[in-house]
């Protein structure tokens, strides 16, 4: 087509802005701080044949699971759909990624005739099942997890589906939250079509959707041109969650991407665990969308992230795998799976693109869900998620309290959680020492702490990277360990990293989430810097000794000699280790 | 009337190069003058900026009734990072909470991002035992022990101020006043900011950093207005000073002395106002505007009459714009502003060749002084500006109406060594070359609030002003296919002219947070009466009685479980509630697309009140003493476009340009302003004075 280069980024940032202005209103109409405060949604735009063309700046590992629920919805409802229909759905096994997470569909029409889908996601509290927030790692089979809901129409051509809603009402534990996100879902679309409209006032339907798929072929044609400028060949990488929390078995998550002449991408998790009884196995759609977005974190700034890049890669998961797991297997942690699936291809890609790709980072929120019944008997779940560290980078530090790349977490705050559920936050804050050395060191982990004030509780943490903590890169160490405990009466205990426990009024939850891998030799890290961190507490005197053979005077100045001649010491040790370990 | 009947009212914008003064005297005539900021003490080029206009006008100093002032002291501290040394006393476990931030990153995908240092370091971050639970009860009493302990290791630490914020003061600030008045009383040099006076709103990490950024400022703000004080007082000047603020109002510099966050971005404030409000007396209701000065440019649009307005902001290096929902990426000012894109070009932006050998221009700023290489002051290196002179777009002998001597051969022998003998180019190549990278730059501020948005430009036309936004304003509507350019009157020092516009305002609050279903007509009329008491007394220490203010009354409402609310305005009378509730209501059908059942919630009641200014600017009735350029009416040579024949261009005033259109090549000089009507392009005056440019090559 003749594309005029105005006109061209004009739609392309006037699409993406619709689905920004979505996303904005189901934050500012949402009722749960999972979406509200954490953001814990995702809003994009899809062509009028379903191939997402926009998307917000909201949950990277929703978006490439898209096309697969889209497929579902259209083998469904085929052309039976009309202006006015709204589609929800939340089962894995259609497409979704657990049943908390549920997608709404609004076919957007404009002088009759479909043109585009509005698609909004959003995590809701609670979607029934045996356990309050619907999220439990421990959970065996899908039919402990929830409502399933297959696409099914929440509106006729305007008409609410009544039976659909008492149904959801009655198998929810908080009603009103999951109506009311449910609610900022519709809205966000109605947002969108008005957006959708303008444009397509302003510069025709035919116009516009002809720039949708020529934005599509302009996000492969610069895929396919980067990936051919890569090394050929077959790359692999392996990293493993801790376990289910049902056996103490290890869970490998196996990658070997090969790079192919024509600018396209084979991933092959062939070797990964087969799926396991607790509930971190990913849907064959979300183990897409996972290594989709980890291709475009090392792609350029400017591809847009659309089925465009999709295209340009091929993933091969084995069935009833861990990746692309069986009818009735429990999906509801399956993000933590999502993370690690992230971690093992950014380890993979650090092989073909070394200068691109930092060590590995905390390893995916950690969720820590409290819930029972405050002293009035009404019920309250909070379902809080905790962010995050990078792993060091080729030329700078990993950044600290972030939220992981492949997601965009907010956090949700203290005077939020505290207004709203009996619970106080005793500590947010960072731990010191918990980062990987390395020349660039990774971010420091943080730590979050509860005061139950409720009568009792339920607790259910998910929580990863005790075991295996995130690897560093080019001689970088690891990150620090994942920590859980609680104290009670004045006494400490060690929990483990999945748990699902009653805890009694005044319990305090700790949980630190670990720190991010180092990147490069912790010795040549410039002693600046190290002592920069010393002053602010982000690592102690002890660290800097052990990890970078720097030594300080009784006041706290830098002992060049012992320094220069402790690492010296430490670092051909390291070398000569590296050469034995090896 | 007890003012005067010859009182002038005086407005001073102070930009990084130039220090714009506006006055206007009783019989509504606008007198201008243009003089060279002075960096290391601003206050001292207004003040003598403002001395000489009034002698030179026959005015009395003890006249002036009003000065009204734009400041860039709150931006550029932050930019330069040149703010207090900061200490930050918090809540026991929440130190981190500044540095932590709302987590989120500004681009997906981007494994390279920065996120910025926070302003107070870990180690100017102390704790203290206390807290306060989330109803307001207190669970553990402040620790004076430990607050004098803090205190005192942060200024053994040599830290010059302290922001104080605690978990839950939005609910009970009990805490912190006890901390505050501890502190007072102790230190009695110490300035300290507490959260609940700056923004006693829920959500710690928003109200923190809001409060961090305004005890970072306070002590430049105070030293500043202090300054500018006294200089006024030794001429004869005792007039009250009232600050442009970043939402486009005015606040007594009394006020803005203790809250310097709120003016923070009050330099483009001024312009943006006049804009709105002169594009209302034209009939465009839509318009981009673009202030390009000698620093920086700024891009706002104007929609319906109104800038684009926001809430919070971030402020960041590179382009500072809203945050809306992205939360990341720079320091969090929760305070209503005028949305704006800010970008480092600006006439005295620098250029020269980085080391991959590409050419950069701007962010670094020659400023005033040395500024630009042809004004001969020390500085070798070449600006925008020198590639202007050296092209024979700008006048090559003298600028601001021949105040400012200059040299085309510096600019000459700057751009050849920086520019065009490392890039192989000749002279005139390079300063087309310098002039296109800036120009891309600002198109990019452009497209931030308009293509970024989904606006098309091409739908707007574009207001230009600034003492560069004449000479750029075409290269950069070209580029985004925008066909008309109005150029105002005055246009060089417009945020001056634009502030005698706009209105004294005082904003209060009160945050109610409950079912609107349980409260009464009488608990809304108690809330209001306490708002109206509090603006009254605001307005009558700033001289305006009730019979001189506006009320307007707003309501924000959400319904039950809502993290943000819709704003509905009503007016003081009859059944208040049933009138918000039906408001609401519809709106937020007409916002939403959908009714809800639940019940609502009133959150918040809101009042501004505004001072109305006895002679505010009409545009309509706008009359100038227009001063006459350096130049005489004439013609130069002038290289428009790279490899085009440079051509012969009459050089004209704004009084050569009549209503009927008049094709370029043309240059208009005036006092303030150089306007460039290239080939392609036509020209015409219309009847308020502005100055119209169309552009050809499109319909």
């Amino acid at each position: 087509m003749n594309v005029d280069p105005i006109t061209f980024a004009v739609i392309k940032s006037g699409l993406d802005s619709i689905a920004d202005d979505m996303a904005y209103t189901v934050v500012r109409i949402a009722r749960s701080e999972i979406v509200k405060d954490v953001m814990d949604f995702s809003a994009a735009l899809c062509a009028a044949d379903g191939q997402m063309v926009a998307q917000a700046k909201t949950i990277a590992q929703h978006l490439g699971a898209i096309p697969e629920a889209m497929d579902s919805v259209l083998a469904k409802y085929g052309d039976d759909l009309h202006d006015g229909d709204v589609v929800i759905m939340n089962d894995p096994y259609h497409g979704g990624m657990h049943l908390p997470d549920i997608f709404m569909f609004v076919p957007l029409f404009y002088e009759g005739k479909r043109r585009a889908f509005a698609v909004v996601i959003c995590h809701h509290t609670d979607v029934g099942g045996r356990v309050p927030g619907s999220n439990a790692s421990d959970s065996t089979e899908i039919y402990q997890e929830g409502l399933r809901i297959p696409p099914l129409k929440l509106y006729d051509r305007g008409k609410l589906n009544e039976t659909l809603e008492a149904l959801i009402k009655i198998n929810v534990r908080v009603p009103d939250r999951v109506w009311g996100d449910l609610s900022a879902q519709f809205a966000a679309a109605q947002v969108g079509k008005r957006g959708l409209i303008k444009l397509l006032q302003r510069y025709g339907s035919g116009e516009v959707e002809a720039y949708m798929q020529e934005l599509l072929d302009y996000a492969e044609r610069l895929t396919k041109a980067e990936i051919r400028q890569w090394p050929k060949g077959t790359y692999r990488f392996t990293d493993h969650i801790d376990n289910d929390g049902f056996s103490e078995k290890p869970i490998p998550i196996n990658v070997a991407i090969t790079v192919r002449d024509d600018g396209t991408l084979l991933v092959d998790y062939t070797g990964s665990s087969p799926q396991v009884k607790g509930a971190l196995n990913s849907t064959l759609s979300f183990t897409h969308s996972l290594t989709y977005l980890s291709v475009r974190c090392v792609l350029g700034r400017d591809v847009p992230n659309n089925v465009g890049v999709f295209r340009c890669i091929d993933v091969k998961a084995p069935e009833a795998s861990v990746l692309n797991p069986v009818m009735p297997a429990p999906c509801a942690a399956r993000a933590l799976t999502g993370y690690r699936v992230f971690d093992t291809m950014l380890g993979a890609l650090a092989q073909i693109v070394p200068d691109r790709v930092p060590a590995a980072g905390e390893g995916g929120n950690s969720v820590i869900c409290i819930s029972g019944l405050r002293a009035n008997r009404k019920p309250f779940i909070i379902v809080d998620m905790i962010c995050g560290a990078w792993g060091g980078r080729p030329d700078k530090d990993g950044l600290e309290a972030v939220t992981n790349a492949s997601q965009n977490l907010s956090n949700m705050p203290v005077e939020v959680m505290e207004a709203e559920h009996p619970v106080r936050v005793e500590e947010y804050s960072f731990v010191p020492d918990s980062c990987g050395a390395g020349r660039w060191r990774g971010g420091i982990g943080v730590r979050r702490s509860y005061r139950i004030l409720a009568p009792e509780a339920l607790l259910q943490m998910r929580t990863d990277r005790v075991l295996f903590r995130p690897y560093g890169l080019a001689g970088g160490g690891p990150g620090g360990p994942s920590r859980n405990a609680m104290v009670r009466d004045g006494e400490t205990r060690s929990l483990p990293g999945k748990i699902t426990m009653n805890v009694e009024q005044d319990t305090v939850i700790i949980h630190d989430q670990a720190g991010g891998g180092g990147f490069g030799d912790p010795f040549t890290r410039d002693v600046s810097l190290i002592l920069e961190d010393i002053r602010d507490g982000k690592i102690t005197p002890d660290y800097a000794r052990e990890q970078h053979g720097v030594v300080l005077t009784l006041d706290g100045a830098l002992d060049q000699p012992a320094s220069d001649s402790l690492r010296r010491v430490k670092s051909s040790a390291s070398r000569v280790g590296a050469a034995h370990g090896a | 009337m007890a003012r005067e009947q010859s009182a002038v009212r005086v407005a001073v914008d102070v930009g990084g190069t130039f220090t714009d003064i506006v006055v206007m005297t009783s019989d509504g005539i606008l007198h201008e003058s243009k003089v060279s900021t002075t960096p290391d003490d601003p206050s001292r080029g207004v003040v003598d900026g403002l001395a000489a206009l009034l002698a030179e006008l026959g005015i009395a100093t003890s006249n002036v009734a009003e000065v009204l002032h734009g400041t860039t002291v709150g931006s550029n501290t932050i930019l330069q990072r040149a703010g207090a040394r900061t200490g930050l006393i918090t809540t026991r476990g929440f130190r981190d909470v500044l540095e932590i931030g709302r987590i989120r990153m500004p681009d997906m995908f981007d494994l390279t991002w920065d996120k910025p240092k926070p302003l107070v370091p870990r180690r100017h971050r102390l704790e203290v035992t206390e807290r306060i639970a989330a109803d307001g009860t207190i669970i553990h009493p402040l620790s004076e022990a430990d607050v004098i302990a803090a205190a005192e290791q942060l200024i053994a630490d040599g830290i010059e101020t302290i922001a104080l914020c605690f978990l839950n003061s939005y609910r009970n600030a009990a805490h912190e006043k006890q901390a505050e008045a501890l502190l007072n009383s102790r230190f009695p040099d110490l300035p300290v900011t507490a959260s609940y006076a700056v923004l006693p709103e829920m959500k710690e990490y928003e109200r923190t950093s809001t409060t961090v950024v305004n005890a970072y400022l306070l002590t430049a703000m105070r030293g500043y207005l202090r300054k500018l004080e006294h200089r006024l007082d030794e001429v004869g000047i005792a007039a009250p000073i009232l600050v442009m603020t970043s939402n486009g109002g005015m606040l007594a510099a009394r006020a803005a002395r203790e809250l310097p966050v709120m003016v923070v971005a009050s330099g483009p404030a001024g312009g943006v106002i006049g804009a709105a409000r002169l594009g209302a007396a034209r009939g465009d209701k839509d318009i981009i505007v673009f202030d390009m000065g000698g620093t920086t440019a700024k891009a706002v649009i104007i929609e319906d009459g109104r800038p684009s307005m926001t809430s919070e902001y971030e402020f960041r290096d590179g382009m500072s714009t809203s945050s809306r929902f992205i939360k990341a990426g720079g320091y969090m000012l929760k305070v209503p502003a005028i949305d704006i894109a800010e970008v480092g070009a600006g006439g005295g932006s620098l250029a020269g060749i980085d080391a991959g050998g590409l050419l950069k221009v701007g962010p670094e700023s020659a400023g005033a002084a040395p500024g630009p290489a042809c004004y001969g002051l020390g500085n070798s290196r070449p600006t925008v500006t020198d590639a202007n002179v050296v092209l024979g777009i700008l006048n090559p002998s003298a600028l601001a109406g021949g105040r400012l001597v200059i040299d085309r051969k510096l600019a000459e022998r700057a751009i050849k060594e920086h520019v065009a003998t490392p890039l192989g180019l000749s002279v005139e190549d390079a300063a087309h070359g310098i002039r296109a990278v800036a120009n891309a730059a600002m198109a990019r501020a452009i497209r931030a609030v308009t293509v970024e948005r989904g606006r098309d430009p091409r739908d707007l036309a574009l207001m230009a002003f600034g003492g560069n936004g004449g000479i750029h304003s075409v290269d950069v509507a070209r580029q985004l296919g925008v066909r008309t350019i109005i150029i105002p009157p005055l246009a060089g020092v417009f945020s001056a002219v634009g502030m005698l516009a706009a209105d004294v305002e005082h904003t209060a609050l009160v945050t109610v947070m409950r079912p609107l279903g349980d409260l009464t007509l009488q608990d809304l009329s108690g809330i209001m009466e306490r708002l109206r008491a509090e603006v009254a007394d605001r307005l009558s220490a700033d001289g305006y009685g009730a019979d001189r203010t506006e009320l307007v009354w707003q309501a924000e409402l959400r319904h039950e479980g809502q993290a943000t609310e819709l704003p509905v305005p009503f007016s003081a009378g009859g059944d208040i509630i049933a009138e918000i509730t039906r408001d609401f209501v519809a709106e937020y059908l007409k916002t939403y697309g959908y009714n809800d059942q639940t019940p609502l919630e009133l959150v918040k009641v809101k009042i501004t009140g505004r001072g109305l200014r006895e002679s505010r600017l009409d545009f309509k009735e706008m009359k100038i003493d227009q001063r006459s350029s350096a130049a005489r009416a004439g013609h130069r040579v002038v290289s428009f476009a790279r490899g085009a024949p440079a051509v012969e261009t009459p050089i004209v005033t704004r009084a050569a340009i009549g209503a009927a259109e008049r094709a370029g090549p043309l240059i208009v000089e005036e006092f303030d302003a150089t306007i460039v009507v290239p080939p392609q392009a036509s020209i015409r005056r219309d009847g308020m004075g502005n100055l119209i440019v169309k552009l050809e090559g499109s319909t």
